[in-house]
């Protein structure tokens, strides 16, 4: 065994730095600065919270942008699809008129030179031996068989589709009354929006006075508190919701009052929870032998601590408020028409489902993308704010 | 056991007394009568109409008689169709509502908690994340989505269904399926989450260690303990696939008790939207007396009474 050679300055001490000793190896971050940290590296979280701005935005101002209202009537269009495959009829001068062939609700439609939909033809007469329909287009007549769904000329000779076109007078195709479906879903998304984050802010208010009020004061006030939502929570609340609606006539206020009034337990179970432990903290003691009121203890030291729960438990009430709100409106207890949400629009679209499915991808897409968004992005900030996850 | 039953009762009891003042009230609280209509009535029609509902009778004596009825099994006549009482209506309606809500608890219950079985076991590989966003999608997804989807689907594009009823068997996959879709996602990550936390647990370790075959661990040690807060939820699962049944007996057009309570509404007969409302409400009440109940006796830490700290 050979003795390695060491460099005997290896063996000197190490120059003490007093100032490295209370050195902080990462940056101080607050609560906040963390929870916005954590939320951000949560790519579906963001992606969801990108989609419900991107949401909020096209709620807002696209109504006032958009070229069509949700109400104005045109039944010389209903139920146009957004694409339909047209058809070119041959004429006697050598060139051909195009036209649309709506199956759904059996009209013909010429195709303008710009490509946009024109005028309607009336059905000329009807061969009751063929069982078509035909049509006058231009010097030629066109027969239309509705059992098999194919077009011919009155000569016999079939008609094949010519292509596909856009709608360009209605981008995402009308309803059943010829109104513009995109912006009955710019409309219905303000509404169901609207109804969310107000029902929301008013179960926020209760919620948070009941439950911080219960948790504070304890005692006989508590016990009694509680069992009084023991009973609310016994009473199954969609049927209340359902009965409040019924007694005010339906409308955008009474959709608001009726869930907003209803779904707060949740939220004064958790503020209260919080409040029994935090009352007990040494702060509160300490405002309190300061002198600050009650009031001022509650809203100013004991609520401001509990806001990472509060903020959770919103971002849940959010998606079941918009999802209450269209099942009422499914059931027809909603906004009355002309105005639109998105379950209004659902319904609406069932009714019509055999022969213009169309009309229900919209609504039933958009609810579901923003139920998960508000899922995703729910999830995101409870594990963003929750400490216990901290590693 | 009996003190804590006889508790409940009595909760039970005065939540049942509250809910029935506030559905009477707030019925009596809507402007115009039931029979005002647009067409004209000679006030002698009207008064003996009146007078058939006891309707002159003061406020407080129809809600007396009404209070009386409910609690002798009376709900009364239906104001929209003569000669039917609410009774009629329920007796009628329940079968259907009956047999496709129970269905969709079961499929809650024999696919939900396999599938929240079989991510846990594997998790964080293929089959759990394949549970885990079918789960997701099904919690999103409202019911009356996943509804007229199916029926577009299944029903009037495969046509593997009909399209309404359910006089055939085939006729009660897209009900029970839409019905159940949202709870049983639910139910999946409920049982995931709840299985991988017991599996951490020291006596699992302990049966693993003392030589356990993987199915005594599974069914034994882990699945006994985990299942105990899902039979929490089975309470509000039941609750909610009645009023879930609204929408889903309204698309499919079955004869339930969901259509019944719709029809009331859109007719404004308020005798039915009453009468259905207390119903609902009793159904429910004993349905998560009995979880709770069954709670209890499964798990032997929990004593009576002592449930709400």
């Amino acid at each position: 065994m050979t003795d390695m050679p060491v460099d005997p300055a290896m063996w000197a001490p190490a120059p003490r730095d007093p100032a490295s000793l209370d050195r902080i190896a990462r940056p101080n971050l607050t609560y906040w600065q963390d929870a916005r940290a954590r939320l951000w590296r949560n790519r579906p979280a963001m992606a969801a919270f990108g989609f419900l701005i991107l949401l909020c935005l096209a709620a807002v101002f696209g109504p006032s942008v958009y070229s069509h209202n949700y109400y104005e009537q045109n039944l010389q269009y209903a139920n146009v699809p957004p694409a339909f495959p047209t058809y070119a009829v041959p004429q006697g001068d050598g060139s051909s008129q195009e036209i649309y062939f709506n199956f759904g609700s059996q009209k013909l439609y010429l195709i303008g030179a710009d490509g946009a939909l024109g005028d309607l033809v009336r059905s000329s007469r009807k061969d009751l031996m063929r069982k078509t329909q035909l049509y006058t287009v231009g010097d030629q007549q066109v027969a239309v068989d509705t059992a098999k769904s194919t077009l011919g000329l009155s000569d016999g000779k079939p008609l094949e589709p010519a292509g596909w076109r856009w709608n360009s007078l209605y981008p995402l195709g009308t309803d059943q009354l010829g109104r513009d479906e995109l912006a009955r879903q710019l409309y219905g998304a303000r509404i169901s929006l609207a109804v969310a984050l107000v029902a929301t802010l008013v179960n926020f208010t209760i919620g948070v006075l009941y439950g911080g009020i219960s948790g504070y004061l304890g005692g006989r006030v508590d016990m009694v508190m509680m069992r009084l939502i023991e009973i609310v929570s016994t009473i199954p609340l969609t049927l209340y919701v359902i009965l409040i609606m019924v007694t005010l006539a339906s409308g955008f206020s009474a959709v608001i009052l009726a869930i907003g009034t209803v779904y707060w337990v949740d939220m004064a179970r958790i503020v209260r929870g919080q409040m029994l432990v935090l009352k007990e903290q040494d702060y509160v003691a300490a405002a309190r032998s300061m002198g600050a009121s009650t009031w001022r203890i509650l809203t100013r030291h004991l609520l401001q601590n509990t806001v990472g729960p509060i903020l959770v438990t919103l971002t849940m009430l959010i998606p079941s408020a918009i999802f209450i709100e269209s099942f009422m409106s499914f059931i027809g207890l909603g906004v009355s028409p002309p105005e639109a949400s998105w379950g209004t629009l659902t319904s609406a679209a069932v009714e019509t489902l055999r022969t213009h499915p169309y009309q229900l991808a919209l609504p039933a897409g958009a609810i579901s993308l923003t139920m998960f968004a508000f899922n995703f992005l729910g999830d995101g900030l409870r594990d963003a704010l929750d400490p216990r996850l901290r590693s | 056991m009996i003190a804590y039953l006889a508790q409940r009762l009595a909760l039970m009891l005065a939540t049942l007394f509250a809910i029935i003042t506030l559905t009477f009230f707030l019925m009596h609280a809507v402007p115009g009568g039931p029979f005002v209509s647009d067409k004209m009535m000679a006030p002698e029609i009207a008064a003996a109409i009146n007078a058939k509902f006891h309707l002159d009778e003061p406020l407080w004596q129809q809600y007396l008689a009404y209070l009386g009825g409910v609690f002798t099994f009376d709900l009364g006549p239906s104001f929209k169709y003569p000669g039917m009482s609410v009774n009629q209506m329920i007796a009628s309606g329940l079968p259907t509502t009956a047999k496709v809500g129970l269905l969709a608890l079961l499929s809650v219950i024999a696919l939900g908690v396999p599938l929240g079985v079989v991510a846990a076991l594997n998790r964080n590989r293929w089959p759990d994340t394949a549970v885990m966003a079918i789960a997701t999608i099904g919690v999103a997804i409202p019911s009356y989505v996943i509804a007229t989807l199916a029926l577009y689907v299944f029903a009037m594009r495969l046509k593997l269904v009909p399209t309404f009823g359910i006089d055939d068997w085939r006729g009660y996959f897209l009900p029970v399926f839409a019905l159940s879709g949202f709870w049983l996602s639910y139910v999946a990550r409920l049982t995931r989450s709840s299985l991988i936390e017991t599996m951490l647990t020291d006596y699992m370790t302990t049966a693993r260690a003392k030589g356990l075959r993987p199915g005594q661990i599974l069914f034994k040690h882990g699945l006994r303990n985990s299942l105990i807060p899902l039979v929490t939820v089975i309470g509000p699962v039941a609750a909610n696939l009645l009023t879930g049944s609204f929408v889903i007996e309204q698309i499919f057009a079955l004869p339930g008790i969901g259509r019944h309570f719709v029809l009331a509404i859109t007719n404004r007969d308020y005798t039915a939207i009453m009468g259905i409302t207390i119903f609902y409400a009793v159904v429910l009440m004993v349905m998560i007396l009995l979880v709770d109940l069954a709670y209890l006796a499964l798990d032997p830490r929990i004593k009576f009474g002592a449930r709400h700290p």
